[in-house]
């Protein structure tokens, strides 16, 4: 607090007048700046101006494209794909909300139980990223393979008979369906929701939860009361870091899934890759970013937790 | 009712050792699956045990290509992307400057971007501006979402160093140089080196948006993805245990080397 | 550069005063520190007792004004080309470095070489000739604090700047340290600037120390000085504590003037008034707690002539052990604070107890009424406790 009020950063803008010649740290952030933001406007914030005049343009392949205000191209879009769009909603939203009750146990588990375990686990949660995520999804083909021992168990538990009516399995086959890809995404971005998790729950001090249990709360109110409320965090930044590249991910439904369980990301990719529709295809990206961007915003503003960077 | 009490006071730790199985069983899976004998062109299913893989991991034509080719565009994409994003963390917080609001956003909208926005919306640009996919454009794209998640792992390390360390270092006849080398810098390394370390990661792991913008060139996730179609030579899995057992090994003695070292202080 | 200790140490600052937008940390201010003196800028948290002595190392630009050392205007100089050393709050030892390096650090930069061997003698300076390989992080607070001191001071500076040196340490070890502290400045005669809120801190150790509030030095004397005689009711009750009467002028005699409070009288003498006494003009008249001496009712005519009286009800005792504190309550001031040594103690004193309360007019001083009664207590000595953390 004296350091507030009596001692401001070093470098904090000084009266124009009393201007030493020492003082030439005037220009050095622009300096710091210059080359990354350069990086990032010309390969990001420029893209995405290409893209959003792309995305009204007509024409073709072979006559070369024209900017003509095209709008129609959106609702086209939509008309043509919003099954694609409603899916990757859903399914980033299940493996969000599974991410979260498998991902909190465990971070709970990393913070407050796990003693001296505590660095191992923490590797062992960190270490499947350096295999690379294509080769981990793929073993999910083996995991889940028809007649494999997983699918079998399901089975003979009747499991899949719920999950076929439901229409996330079909027969009983997981590979291929719906519940393999949702599989797919949670365990791909599991990581990413357990480590917030995982600092937020950090930074409370165990002494609350006694503190809790003296003032007559049982394990269970404290959690509710106590512990979740300030791990809230984590929960957001964690749903983030999950949803979003959930639901713009192709890869999962690609490996895991069949053409019933295509999501935006795999018709973004067709059109843009195979299909060389690039008009179709910035719109479905743009209809895509301003989606998250307004479901992100308005999450954030729901929580309340706005500084999460 | 021992048992169910039993159950209540560990439900935490059995719930969460069951999440970490889920985390572990693919790396089992790819694992056990480098030691197969497949008899199709695809590795899914188990039929023998065979160490013929692990004699021959570079066997497949392409494989240990796309897996240099990879580790290179990683090592230039985590010194262009520290070196980058060090600065910028520097500048967000050591200065006041105008748009800081601004820079903070473009900084913070690539890590808010699902991958393939920017996949596609950088791959409109090269093709307006008519230019060679291949290893630039991809080096280019990678320094450029590495750039962010760099800002933030060093940021948080400068936030939380003393500003007055770098005051005593002028106090003790430290002139500006002196100060960045012998105090801002040894103490803000562990910061830059995690900003570092999940660059590599990030790039080396990337598909999306490489997939975007390689053209033809053939990078190891992309090598992987193409075999995924084609079919799926046992070599992937040894490299993909190498790499995991590499890691751990890596982590481990790192953390063997910290603990000896916190005995000796103590 | 080579600093010694010869003549020069004087610390100069001319109308030096530093404003951060539209706040003003310090007001134009003059001050002189004499060579070889041990200085302390005493205050609550936020009065730029801070600011200033930033100032004087460089590390803060005045907005307007100079700094002296002995002959040299040092303002425009940077902080490592000053001949002066800071001990920071909170120490800020390089936690990369060992102790030893941390120590050698200001020689190392300035192309010092074979450092070994004076090193080694800071280090057995400050008694830790033992630890000189070890990381700051693995010494106590008060290890540190030493090594703190000792890096600043193998530079042999003009001046040595101690920020809250003493803050971090408890309330056991800070008397120690400034014991010690005290010691080695009679050692090397190097001049002290020391910045602190703990006004007993100040009392102990400085030979001149300068009370400032609201970014302006509000009195500036020897511990003593300021105790007895305080100008100012902020000074009254920042150092110590002090009964204050509001009264009027009534007449003079002599040296002295007589002033009315409630029914009664009181003498103050006029040397130790910082007022304008015209007759009919409020006053503030303040008494410390320990210089009252505390009489039954009963017993009043014992006391003699010429000392200043006010009765009162005690409203409440407690006993510290070397003394006994009483609170009591008179039509001119509610909750008279009364320190009584445990000489011989009367069982008549109790809550509720008719009793007089007496004094030397010696110890009274008084000060303009048109100044709160409160600046200066608890309330800001509370929110510096928080700062020091």
């Amino acid at each position: 607090m004296a350091t507030l009020t009596e001692a401001p950063p070093p470098l904090a803008p000084t009266a124009p007048q009393a201007e030493p010649p020492r003082r030439r740290g005037r220009w050095t952030p622009y300096w710091l700046l210059l080359p990354g933001m350069l990086w990032l406007l010309v390969f990001f914030a420029l893209p995405m101006i290409y893209q959003a005049s792309t995305s009204v343009q007509t024409g073709s392949l072979e006559e070369g494209y024209k900017v003509t205000w095209h709008f129609a191209t959106y609702w086209d879009a939509l008309a043509d794909y919003w099954p694609q769009f409603l899916r990757s909603v859903l399914y980033a939203a299940a493996a969000t909300v599974l991410c979260l009750v498998l991902g909190y146990p465990l971070a709970y588990l990393i913070a407050f139980r796990a003693g001296r375990w505590r660095n191992l686990i923490m590797v062992l949660v960190i270490a499947p990223f350096f295999t690379s995520f294509l080769i981990r999804t793929l073993a999910w083909k083996t995991i889940l393979s028809d007649g494999g021992p997983v699918v079998g168990a399901l089975n003979t538990l009747h499991v899949l008979d719920v999950t076929s009516w439901l229409g996330w399995t079909a027969g009983d086959r997981v590979l291929a369906t719906p519940l393999a890809v949702v599989c797919g995404l949670t365990y791909n971005f599991l990581p990413f929701m357990i480590l917030p998790l995982y600092t937020s729950l950090e930074r409370i001090d165990g002494r609350l939860h006694e503190a809790a249990g003296d003032l007559y709360a049982r394990p269970v109110t404290t959690f509710r009361k106590v512990t979740f409320p300030l791990s809230m965090p984590g929960v957001v930044s964690g749903t983030l870091l999950t949803f979003i590249p959930a639901s713009g991910d192709y890869v999962n439904a690609e490996l895991l899934g069949s053409t019933d369980t295509r999501m935006i990301g795999n018709v973004i990719q067709t059109q843009f890759l195979r299909v060389l529709d690039y008009p179709t295809a910035a719109a479905l990206s743009f209809i895509l970013m301003a989606a998250i961007l307004f479901m992100v915003t308005f999450y954030i503003r729901r929580s309340g937790t706005e500084d999460l960077v | 009712m021992p048992l169910v009490n039993w159950f209540k006071r560990k439900f935490v730790v059995i719930a969460g050792l069951l999440t970490l199985a889920f985390l572990l069983l693919p790396n089992v899976v790819v694992t056990v699956f480098s030691f197969n004998k497949p008899k199709g062109r695809f590795n899914y299913a188990w039929q023998q045990f065979s160490t013929d893989a692990w004699k021959d991991p570079c066997g497949v034509s392409g494989l240990c290509g796309s897996l240099s080719l990879s580790l290179q565009i990683a090592f230039w994409a985590t010194l262009g992307a520290t070196a980058l994003g060090t600065m910028i963390a520097f500048a967000l917080v050591r200065y006041r400057f105008r748009a800081r609001g601004a820079v903070s956003s473009l900084i913070f909208l690539p890590m808010a971007m699902p991958e393939v926005v920017m996949a596609a919306s950088l791959l409109t640009l090269f093709l307006n501006m008519g230019a060679q996919l291949g290893f630039w454009t991809i080096l280019i794209a990678h320094i450029m979402f590495c750039l962010s998640f760099v800002v933030t792992a060093v940021k948080a390390r400068v936030m939380s160093m003393d500003p007055r360390l770098e005051q005593a270092a002028q106090d003790l006849y430290a002139g500006p140089l002196q100060t960045f080398l012998r105090v801002t810098l040894p103490i803000a390394a562990p910061g830059i080196a995690a900003g570092a370390l999940l660059a590599f990661a990030l790039s080396f792991d990337d598909f999306i948006i490489t997939n975007f913008n390689a053209g033809s060139t053939v990078t190891f996730p992309m090598f992987v993805w193409g075999s995924a179609q084609r079919g799926t030579p046992v070599q992937i899995n040894v490299i993909g245990t190498a790499m995991f057992l590499v890691a751990v090994l890596i982590v481990l003695t790192s953390m063997v080397i910290n603990n000896r070292r916190n005995k000796q202080k103590a | 550069m080579k600093t010694t200790t010869d003549a020069g140490g004087d610390v100069r600052l001319s109308g030096i005063s530093k404003t951060y937008g539209s706040f003003t940390a310090v007001h134009p201010l003059d001050l002189t520190v004499p060579q070889g003196s041990f200085f302390a800028l005493l205050g609550a948290s936020g009065c730029g007792k801070t600011t200033t002595l930033r100032m004087i190392a460089g590390l803060e630009e005045p907005t307007s004004g100079t700094v002296h050392l002995g002959d040299q205007d040092v303002t425009a100089l940077p902080p490592y080309k000053r001949p002066v050393n800071t001990v920071f709050q909170s120490y800020a030892l390089f936690p990369h470095l060992d102790i030893f390096e941390n120590v050698a650090f200001g020689l190392r930069r300035r192309g010092i070489k074979g450092v070994k061997q004076q090193v080694g003698d800071m280090l057995d300076l400050v008694q830790l000739g033992e630890q000189a390989r070890k990381k700051p992080h693995q010494l106590s607070g008060g290890q540190q604090q030493r090594v703190a001191v000792a890096r600043a001071l193998i530079n042999h500076p003009k001046v040595l700047l101690l920020d809250e040196p003493l803050g971090a340490l408890d309330l056991k070890l800070r008397r120690q340290m400034q014991l010690e502290l005290k010691r080695i400045q009679t050692e090397v005669g190097i001049t002290f600037v020391h910045v602190t809120h703990d006004q007993e801190e100040a009392m102990t150790m400085a030979d001149t120390v300068a009370v400032m509030n609201g970014g302006r030095v509000e009195q500036l004397g020897s511990p003593a000085d300021l105790y007895e005689n305080p100008r100012s009711t902020f000074v009254a009750n920042f150092l110590g504590t002090s009964n204050l009467i509001e009264a009027e002028v009534d007449s003079r005699s002599g040296e002295d003037i007589v002033l009315k409070a409630g029914d009664g009288k009181l003498v103050l003498p006029e040397a130790r008034c910082a007022a304008p006494t015209t007759t009919g003009g409020k006053v503030l008249v303040g008494i410390r707690p320990e210089k009252i001496s505390l009489t039954h009712a009963d017993d009043a005519g014992g006391i003699p002539e010429g000392r200043n009286r006010i009765t009162g009800t005690i409203a409440a005792t407690s006993f510290i052990g070397v003394s006994t504190q009483y609170v009591v309550d008179s039509a001119v001031c509610p909750e008279f604070e009364v320190y009584v040594q445990n000489v011989d103690r009367d069982s008549r004193l109790a809550p509720g107890a008719e009793v007089v309360l007496h004094w030397s007019p010696a110890h009274t001083f008084g000060f303009d009424a048109a100044q709160s009664l409160l600046a200066g207590t608890t309330g800001s000595a509370g929110l510096d406790e928080e700062a020091a953390l």
